[in-house]
């Protein structure tokens, strides 16, 4: 294919992980600032209704929302297990009925790149 | 020599944060399947820190709904009006009372009502012939009344009214007082009847306004000509705004949205409007017709001879459920129990369903009943006192009153401004703080694709309330009949919903219900009471009624304008694109 300089051109990034946090409604946010304090630049939340383990907790369930907050964040893998940690520990993740936490691969993830980062990244190669 | 190690920094950092475990999600299910007990135990850390944002968030929703209210009140009592708050520590448990039980009681609302109710409303259409669940929908709306926490208020209040004054007033709240709670009920009732059949048919909400409006109107002026029936028009206009609280709303709507998607009519976004609209009118008419009774039943000297009669024997020893604790405890179980079990009778005889969580409803069920027991402590110890006592305040500020050293404060004209100027921002502030009218605003403006947007709902709706209860203030204080308000205002109401569209109309009307609340309803009662015996006013109601018809009147305002801003726009729109055809 001729390089044509009408031509789009899109930049690949790899090396990304996907870190799914599953919150109650309204502790999102904690998670997410904990991991932007860990590095993580965005993050995006939606809402879901889902349950647990209910017998797990017994009356104490009452104490758990079924309305849930998802936080899906991008990371590079090289981070990815700190921001990991720190959200696991913002969100009390080892308490029963607060949520869970799990980490993909993701193979590529495409969007803005500030042209003065592709400069920089060129002059080191 | 030194002997050198090298570690990555970032290993480091890694392995001193937290330290990780691997297990296989297999090996941990089959240990569950094998022992279905193990893992339930919990830590105290655990628990503490389930229970604790549980707690903390339901605490502070109510905190946050009931405390700049009553700092409102009290600091204008002691900077405006230069008078301590009586028994403050009696006044402020009352409050923390209110507080507490009213976040008790939306919690068990959520866990124990609400999934019998959708349940019933989910499979109730399913299983039945529509006749028969309009009677249990009937039914079902009588119990809601009854579970409404702000009905307590209207018996608190008719303790306040002087009985030689308005007989017949005095006679619904006190002697007749079940009746009227009843006939509140029946009131509702048929509303959620004819909502449901309005959303089963799809029929339009306009001829429902004009055709429950009418009678409510005609019986108005009747009620006007004759001196002892005109005493209750406020109560009768009052109890439409009363019926529509934290019970009602969700209940009736799970209902009517469950009628509706087995009808197999897919939920319109306008499905839940139009209920709350009629289950505030009908109780008026149900209320006038109830008072139309009494006056032919019983005259006004046997009222008051009765009334009269017993205080000095009574004052004795009466029974321990007359007496406060006591009394709370009693219409706190009454107010519940009943709704219970006639949704336990329609879950388990009619539909032969099986509670699900039975452990966790009665669970939310305690919590109801404690909840309300205790919301009607502090109803009366709490709320009632600071409206009442307000409300007794205010023509200090513009008149002499005994109770008030150098009063009038103000003098005349500046006293009136200051009490409407304190009306208006108690109705505008309360309004505007109400989180149900946020939900509101957020389905209108989805329902409107952002051309009314929420923040110009609430405002709208926060000054029809302003005015409606300053408008209120200023009936009480100069006695003007409520007949010369009402009627103009929903002549007002009926022409705008002529001109408006049929969303509008649905908003609008439906924006009146959401704005008293079990907080609101209390206050400004009893502080339309405590107003009414300071100027000696015969009847201190009627504040809530121009509270509803405020924000009707303004939100169909507002819509009128928005649509034609609307249009306005269109046309220029449309100018524009004809100008550059033409230029082409």
């Amino acid at each position: 294919m001729k390089n044509n300089d009408n031509m789009q051109t899109m930049t690949v990034l790899t090396d990304v992980c996907l870190i799914t946090c599953i919150v109650q409604r309204g502790s999102a946010d904690k998670v997410v600032s904990a991991a932007q304090d860990a590095g993580a630049h965005g993050a995006t939340i939606y809402y879901a209704q889902g349950t647990g383990e209910q017998q797990l907790l017994g009356v104490l369930s009452v104490a758990v929302e079924s309305e849930k907050e998802i936080v899906e964040i991008l990371v590079p893998s090289d981070y990815a297990n700190h921001i990991y940690e720190a959200m696991f520990i913002a969100g009390e993740l080892d308490t029963p009925g607060m949520g869970v936490i799990y980490m993909t691969q993701i193979e590529k993830a495409a969007t803005y790149m500030p042209p003065d980062v592709l400069m920089a990244l060129r002059e080191q190669a | 020599m030194m002997a050198y190690q090298k570690i990555r920094f970032a290993t480091f950092v890694q392995n001193a944060w937290i330290r990780h475990r691997s297990i296989s999600y297999n090996d941990v299910f089959k240990i569950k399947q094998a022992d279905q007990t193990i893992g339930l135990s919990l830590r105290k850390i655990d628990i503490y820190r389930l229970v604790q944002p549980y707690l903390q968030t339901r605490l502070l929703e109510q905190c946050r709904a009931v405390v700049p209210l009553v700092l409102y009140l009290a600091l204008f009592q002691i900077l405006v009006m230069h008078h301590q708050i009586d028994q403050i520590w009696l006044v402020l448990s009352g409050v923390l009372a209110v507080i507490l039980g009213l976040m008790l009681f939306m919690e068990g609302l959520k866990h124990g009502l609400m999934p019998l109710g959708e349940g019933i409303g989910h499979s109730l259409p399913r299983k039945l012939p529509l006749p028969m669940v309009l009677l249990i929908a009937f039914l079902l709306g009588i119990g809601v009344t009854f579970a409404e926490p702000a009905i307590g208020a209207l018996k608190t209040a008719g303790s306040i009214v002087d009985v030689t004054q308005a007989p017949y007033l005095y006679a619904m709240l006190n002697d007749w007082a079940g009746v009227l709670v009843m006939s509140v009920g029946a009131g509702v009732g048929l509303a959620v009847v004819t909502g449901t059949l309005r959303l089963l048919n799809g029929w339009s909400l306009k001829p429902f306004i004009y055709a429950a409006l009418a009678p409510a109107l005609l019986l108005t002026v009747y009620f006007m000509m004759d001196a002892e029936l005109s005493k209750v028009i406020g109560l009768a206009w009052d109890c439409g705004a009363v019926t529509t609280g934290p019970v009602t709303v969700p209940l009736v709507l799970a209902l009517g949205i469950g009628v509706a998607a087995a009808s197999g009519k897919a939920d319109s976004p306008l499905s839940g409007f139009g209920v709350v609209t009629l289950a505030s009118i009908f109780p008026i008419v149900a209320v006038m017709l109830l008072a139309l009774y009494v006056t032919s039943t019983t005259s006004a000297e046997a009222i008051i001879a009765i009334a009269s009669q017993p205080t000095i024997a009574a004052a004795v020893n009466l029974p321990w459920y007359e007496t406060s604790p006591g009394q709370e405890v009693i219409s706190g179980v009454r107010a519940i129990v009943p709704l219970i079990v006639f949704l336990m009778i329609v879950l388990k005889l009619f539909l032969r369903e099986r509670v699900h969580h039975v452990a966790i409803t009665v669970y939310g069920i305690t919590l109801c009943v404690l909840g309300m027991i205790i919301f009607n402590l502090g109803l009366t110890f709490g709320l009632v006192q600071i409206g009442d006592m307000v409300g007794a305040l205010l023509p200090a500020a513009f008149t002499g009153l005994d109770s008030v050293a150098n009063s009038p404060l103000y003098g005349f004209a500046l006293g009136v401004v200051v009490v409407v100027a304190f009306a208006w921002l108690l109705g505008f502030g309360a309004t505007l703080a109400e989180p149900a009218l946020n939900a509101l605003g957020q389905t209108v403006e989805t329902l409107t694709q952002g051309s009314f947007k929420k923040q110009t709902l609430i405002v709208a709706v926060s000054i029809g309330v302003g005015f409606g209860i300053a408008i209120g203030v200023l009936k009480i204080t100069f006695d003007i009949p409520l007949a010369y308000l009402l009627i103009p205002a929903y002549a007002a109401a009926l022409l705008l919903t002529y001109f408006s569209s049929e969303e509008f109309v649905n908003i609008a009307w439906d924006s009146a219900g959401v704005t008293t609340g079990p907080i609101t309803v209390p206050l400004v009662l009893a502080m339309g009471l405590g107003l009414g015996s300071a100027v000696n006013a015969v009847e201190g109601f009627g504040i809530l009624s121009m509270a509803s018809i405020g924000p009707i009147v303004a939100v169909l305002g507002t819509g009128l304008w928005v649509q034609w801003q609307a249009n306005k726009r269109q046309h220029l729109l449309d100018d524009e694109l004809t100008l550059q055809e033409n230029g082409t």
